[in-house]
């Protein structure tokens, strides 16, 4: 029999381990137990829940809108043929681009890019319509220009027909597009609309928001103009809102608070739309509406540019009656201009 | 040389061996290929700049093709609110963008078989007011079954729906007001048709200028809508209700006076403003005398009836020459009188009446169915001389 | 320079030129670049569709560029220029014996009876040409290449970096089988150098073909070799540079001159003929087979009817397609038209269009649509199975007002799945995304009493046929997303008389006169 080494002499415990092994061996078990438990316990998930029917929880927008002014304008008609002077008379009227946009802004431009379609079927934002009121944004001092939309067609297509996709190499805009990492989930107290997947990205740096839109028929509601425009905001499969179109659309007026809409009369789509399609369809009217109050400036449009009875246009009578603007644009302090 | 014929395999992995010698040839060779690989890569740089946009967007003249109106394709059959596509009657104040076609509101679909329970109820909120049944939509196929032998009239001014309810007095139990919101497809043919019926007694609205109370009703043009709200009794509840719900749709309903300015060419001094009419054709039975405006005047004591026709310089000539001709048939007596202020005038007496007809450019008008002559005359001249505003 | 040099060059050129047309193919970069490049300069592609169509179509003119210098020298494009071969190249080394030992890497380039089996796929593949139907597309390495890129690699990519590539994520039916096809064909390299390039590759056997009467060739000089086989180490093709060149199999890849230490290798004008195999060395038994399975792909794949009165409903072809015999003798199944349309409606077909129809494109009106002022699948197919038609044909606007526009199909309304016909509740999204002017789609206004008792009025959808293009943008936004209840089938597609709807394609429903011509 082999004698056993002298475990005195060497400190060495029952079984031949040193101390300090026993330490280092025993504390890396005893570590990993440790983490196995804690992590295991910081993921425990107690309760179970029902998938789709949880509470979301989302951003809420903050209101872009400048403080009611008691002097100068809040809707402006400008009348005449060009787009370019047409729209500086209207924001000229309301007393310049520069009440709205500081130096150092960050502006969010929203035009109704939706459908591919080229501009003189006026189903889409013109793209001079654009381009003067961004340059007028940019001359008034803004930092960054962001134009957005999440089109019904694809979103390459969409800008480059529209001619907007142009206009934003030209001026140096920044054109997002809806990419997948750009929505998050929103939280509205709304009629219909209480949570939905947002276009978020271009909002998280703006400090002003122009919604430019164009004057349109639309098969379902009416017409999309300016409240409407918003539509172009959300994403997730949006046609489940045609069950509840003028909740919807009203609720949009909660969603966004902007600093300014502008509506673009000069071509009306005034049948077939919101597609189009013939240039037929289109009636140039040589109007454009500007002003603080998108159900004024809407309703404006409906009875003077699209010619029709207010009082089919639901949506903007829910909008009144929630207080979330004023159908009778006559009631505001209003300037009619010729460029 | 003579070789081994099969030399032992090296084993192992030797030093790489490197080739040092390169023909000029090889060299030159290997030169030009890379350099012709510059070639293509800057040709296929010009070539990725240069680009038809054709191949990306419909050329803008291609959109020529589609100016032309399509007929016989509505957008919604049946549509009774006048909702969007070509089964909408809009204020037809110019003619179409472009092409020769028809535009909208002439499409013969709109005439097809269709429920009339369509548009938004009619809702008033308003104190003491409950809504008594459900709002009732009646189209221009079944107007008459609401209100008879009026109907005719209505239709022929274009009339295009009526939205009419009912509501109850809180508290009174027998008590309601009728509210009929008659819209027509254009102001002036609305207003043509409120004039028509329009009570010459009435007392002025204060918060509708087309507008009247008569009786237990209010009566009132507001944009293409002619809205009657009736009581059913005279109890002061029922008529201060009544006037509320009159006041409360004149406040919502859109105002519009498209294609009435007509009327404020008719001179005010002496005019009788509850008798302003609006014809829209034929008007005294003749076919050239279509939009007319006319009202009555007190003039010296006397009567007349004065109207106005706005067009062509050349229709108006056309007509004044009609109307002249037609004067001289069935034994009446028509003079061409002279010229006054580069109006055309003639007088006439047709079966008893007088009537004094002048024409300067595109407007044609004058006092018909006068008692006397002179005082047509007269009034006529003093018109067309600008000495009545 | 050496020449080994100028061809590691010209391959880092060529394969970053296929990486960038793979790239640009989108409407935001594609500008005027020749994006079917590769494609077009492909001879077998232009050989096979002048087969079966008797034309040669546009671009693929390009492919007598490449014939010229395959005269010349040989087999180069294998090397120098197919961006394929140069991905198979460059894995081989990667993951190859590189570090193994020497015995181990000559070995394993020594010529095998197995690359004989390209030749045989060739001979099936241009039998199946004669008799009528095109199927070069599933070998063929620019269309491999292409098709997984735009099928598994792209969308991979995409997954991973989300919008580096589509701005929203592109899916594509069947891309596992495509991707791990690739994976597969790229990982053999490890096993068998060049495995597809020398085993597989049609246009490498029809080059192949081609290369025994080049002017130029490798040439070993039998006084300075010492056997040593060093030559074979390297070697791209197989082409047993130590003994007699295999004419037809050399890469001219210049490694054999580069690893010889006695320098007895170069490159030669016309050198001896007895020092080579001139021709590809095909068994006439393989041959056979290879004949017979053409023969029988094409009249079995046919015979199943799938592209006569059977036809799928949901074989659907892009806008400018021609008619489907026509589209089957067209198609290599390249994929280009997947990669360039902004919707990702486009989908490889698996066995809707039949055996022949694999990887064709149809369109999958659940994941997108055809937007109607595009024509992009047209400009960069280099086939001509979807033509080059302009956007003013498609539409039907411009010139061709009195043909009117191009029809894909029509939509059908499955009336128990519609909200507005069979749930009591207003809908219409259909009406309002529908992009024809009058709308193809149209609405009754109805009211009717609803469960609960109340009264109800909503507009109740219909389709009017002549005027439908059969875009699927109604079926895409249909609520029901599971299964739209408006949806497109191939019938009434203006590309084939046979398959027309109305018996006089519309015209007198159709918002033009009796008088104009019909398509």
């Amino acid at each position: 029999m082999n004698p056993e080494p002298d475990q005195e002499a060497s400190g060495k415990s029952d079984g031949g381990i040193s101390r300090r092994e026993f330490m280092i061996r025993a504390g890396a078990t005893g570590a990993l137990l440790a983490g196995a438990a804690a992590g295991g316990y910081a993921l425990w998930q107690r309760e179970h829940f029902v998938p789709g029917f949880q509470a979301e929880k989302g951003l809420q927008l903050p209101s872009y809108a400048l403080a009611p002014d008691k002097l100068l304008p809040s809707l402006a008609i400008a009348h005449g043929p060009e787009h370019d002077k047409t729209i500086r008379a209207a924001i000229g009227a309301l007393g310049g681009m520069g009440r709205f946009v500081k130096k150092g802004d960050v502006v969010m431009l929203k035009p109704n890019v939706a459908f591919d379609t080229p501009p003189p079927l006026a189903a889409t934002t013109h793209p001079e319509t654009l381009r003067a009121v961004a340059k007028l944004v940019l001359e008034a001092g803004a930092a960054r220009v962001y134009i957005a939309d999440n089109p019904i067609n694809s979103p390459t297509g969409c800008f480059w027909k529209s001619g907007l996709k142009q206009v934003a190499d030209d001026l140096g805009l920044d054109l997002m597009y809806p990419e997948a990492n750009s929505f998050s989930p929103l939280e509205l107290n709304g009629e219909v609309l209480r949570n939905w997947t947002f276009f978020h990205e271009p909002f998280k740096k703006a400090t002003k928001v122009i919604g430019v839109a164009p004057c349109k028929d639309h098969n379902l509601c009416h017409a999309s103009m300016t409240m409407k425009n918003w539509y172009g905001l959300l994403g997730g499969r949006r046609s489940q809102f045609h069950q509840y179109i003028h909740s919807i659309v009203s609720d949009f007026a909660l969603m966004m608070k902007p600093t300014l809409v502008i509506l673009d009369g000069m071509n009306v789509l005034m049948k077939n739309g919101p597609t189009g399609g013939r240039l037929s369809d289109v009636k140039q009217m040589n109007t454009v509406v500007a002003g603080t109050d998108m159900v004024a400036v809407d309703s404006y449009g409906y009875t003077h540019l699209m010619e029709r009875d207010l009082a089919e246009l639901t949506y903007i009578h829910k909008a009144h009656d929630r207080g979330l603007g004023n159908k009778n644009w006559k009631d505001l302090i209003y300037k009619e201009v010729q460029a | 040389m003579a070789a081994p014929v099969s030399a032992p395999p090296p084993t192992g992995n030797r030093k790489a061996f490197r080739r040092t010698r390169v023909s000029a040839v090889e060299r030159g060779a290997s030169l030009t290929i890379v350099l012709l690989l510059g070639v293509i890569g800057i040709g296929i740089w010009w070539k990725g700049r240069h680009f038809d946009p054709n191949r990306f967007a419909l050329r803008p003249d291609a959109l020529k093709s589609t100016a032309a109106d399509v007929k016989g394709k509505s957008g919604t059959v049946g549509a009774t609110d006048a909702g969007p596509g070509e089964t909408r009657a809009s204020l037809k104040a110019q003619p179409a963008a472009a092409g020769e076609s028809a535009g909208p509101g002439e499409e013969s679909a709109s005439a097809a078989a269709a429920p009339a329970g369509k548009g938004e109820p009619l809702e008033i909120k308003l104190d003491g007011l409950k809504p008594m049944g459900d709002t009732e939509f009646y189209n221009a196929e079944n107007l008459f079954e609401k209100i008879d032998g009026r109907a005719p009239a209505y239709l022929n001014f274009n009339f295009q729906n009526l939205r009419c309810r009912s509501f109850s007095v809180a508290g009174a139990g027998s008590s309601y007001v009728d509210v009929y919101e008659y819209r027509f497809d254009t102001p002036v043919n609305a207003f043509g048709m409120f004039a028509l019926e329009r009570d010459p007694q009435g007392e002025p609205l204060g918060f509708a200028p087309d507008g009247y109370a008569s009786g237990m009703g209010f009566f009132f043009r507001q944009g293409a809508c002619y809205v009657q709200v009736m009581a059913s009794d005279l109890n002061a509840k029922t008529i201060e209700l009544a006037k509320a719900i009159a006041t409360d749709r004149a406040k919502n309903l859109p105002a519009s006076d498209t294609g009435l300015d007509g009327r404020r060419r008719l001179p005010v001094t002496g005019m009788d403003p509850a008798s302003v009419q609006f014809v829209q054709e034929n008007a005294q039975g003749q076919s050239f005398l279509k939009n007319v405006f006319q009202a009555n005047y007190d003039f010296a004591g006397k009567k007349l009836p004065f109207f106005l026709m706005t067009t062509t310089p050349e229709a108006a000539a056309a007509a004044w020459k009609s109307y002249l001709d037609f004067a001289g048939q069935f034994g009446g007596k028509a003079t061409a009188l002279p010229d006054v202020n580069g109006a055309k005038i003639f007088m006439a007496q047709n079966f008893g009446s007088w009537k004094v007809i002048y024409q300067r450019d595109g407007e044609i008008g004058g006092v018909f169915d006068a008692a006397d002559g002179d005082p047509a005359r007269q009034f006529v001249e003093k018109y067309l001389e600008g000495q009545l505003k | 320079m050496k020449a080994r040099t100028a061809r590691r060059i010209a391959q880092v050129f060529f394969f970053t030129l296929f990486l960038f047309f793979v790239v640009i193919t989108d409407l935001r970069y594609l500008k005027g670049y020749p994006a079917s490049l590769f494609l077009e300069l492909d001879p077998l592609v232009s050989f096979a569709t002048a087969i079966t169509t008797h034309t040669i179509y546009m671009g693929l003119l390009w492919s007598l560029l490449l014939i010229l210098p395959t005269l010349l020298f040989g087999r180069i494009f294998c090397n120098w220029i197919c961006p394929y071969g140069i991905l198979h190249h460059f894995v081989g080394w990667l993951l190859g014996k590189r570090r193994a030992e020497e015995r181990e890497r000559i070995e394993a380039n020594r010529y095998k009876k197995l690359y004989s089996l390209k030749y045989v796929i060739l001979i099936a593949m241009i039998v199946a040409a004669i008799c009528g139907s095109l199927q070069i597309g599933w070998l063929d390495p620019i269309c491999l290449f292409h098709r997984s890129m735009t099928v598994a690699i792209l969308p991979m990519l995409n997954l991973f970096f989300p919008s580096s590539i589509y701005v929203r994520q592109y899916f594509h039916v069947g891309a596992w089988i495509v991707g791990f096809l690739l994976l597969f064909l790229v990982g053999m390299n490890v096993v068998i150098p060049r495995f597809f390039c020398r085993v597989l590759c049609p246009l490498g056997a029809f080059l192949g073909t081609l290369a025994p009467v080049a002017l130029w060739r490798i040439d070993r000089d039998p006084h300075k070799c010492v056997d040593c086989d060093l030559c074979l180490k390297s070697c791209e093709g197989a082409s047993d540079p130590h003994t007699q060149l295999r004419k037809s199999e050399c890469f001219v890849c210049f490694n054999c001159i580069e690893d010889c230490p006695e320098d007895a290798i170069s490159f030669k004008f016309m050198p001896q003929l007895q020092r080579e195999i001139t021709a590809p060395v095909v068994p006439g038994r393989r041959a056979f087979l290879g004949t017979l399975l053409g023969l029988t792909f094409y009249a079995f794949g046919r015979a199943s009817g799938a592209s006569d009165r059977n036809y799928d409903k949901k074989v659907i072809r892009p806008p400018g397609s021609v008619e489907e015999k026509d589209f089957l003798d067209r198609c290599i199944k390249c994929d280009q038209c997947l990669r360039v349309c902004p919707t990702n409606v486009l989908q490889p077909a698996l066995m809707e269009s039949g055996l022949e129809g694999i990887w064709t494109p149809i369109l999958n009106m659940k994941i997108g649509y055809c937007e109607v002022n595009c024509t992009l699948c047209g400009q960069v197919c280099p086939t001509g199975a979807i033509q080059r038609i302009s956007i003013e044909e498609k539409t039907g606007t411009g010139p061709f007002v009195d043909e009117g526009p191009i029809r894909l199909g029509t939509a059908f309304f499955d009336h128990g799945r519609c909200l507005p016909w069979s749930m009591e509740t207003p809908c219409v999204v259909c009406e309002e995304v529908c992009p024809v002017s009058p709308k193809a789609i149209y609405s009754r206004e109805v009211t009717f009493t609803k469960r609960d008792g109340n009264l109800i009025t909503l507009r109740q959808p219909y389709v009017d046929p002549a005027l439908c293009i059969g875009c699927g943008i109604c079926e895409h936004e249909c609520p029901v997303t599971d299964e739209a209840a408006i949806r497109v089938t191939a019938v009434g597609e203006t590309r084939s008389r046979d398959r027309r709807l109305l018996m006089d394609g519309g015209v007198t429903s159709a918002p033009r006169s009796l008088e104009g011509k019909q398509r």
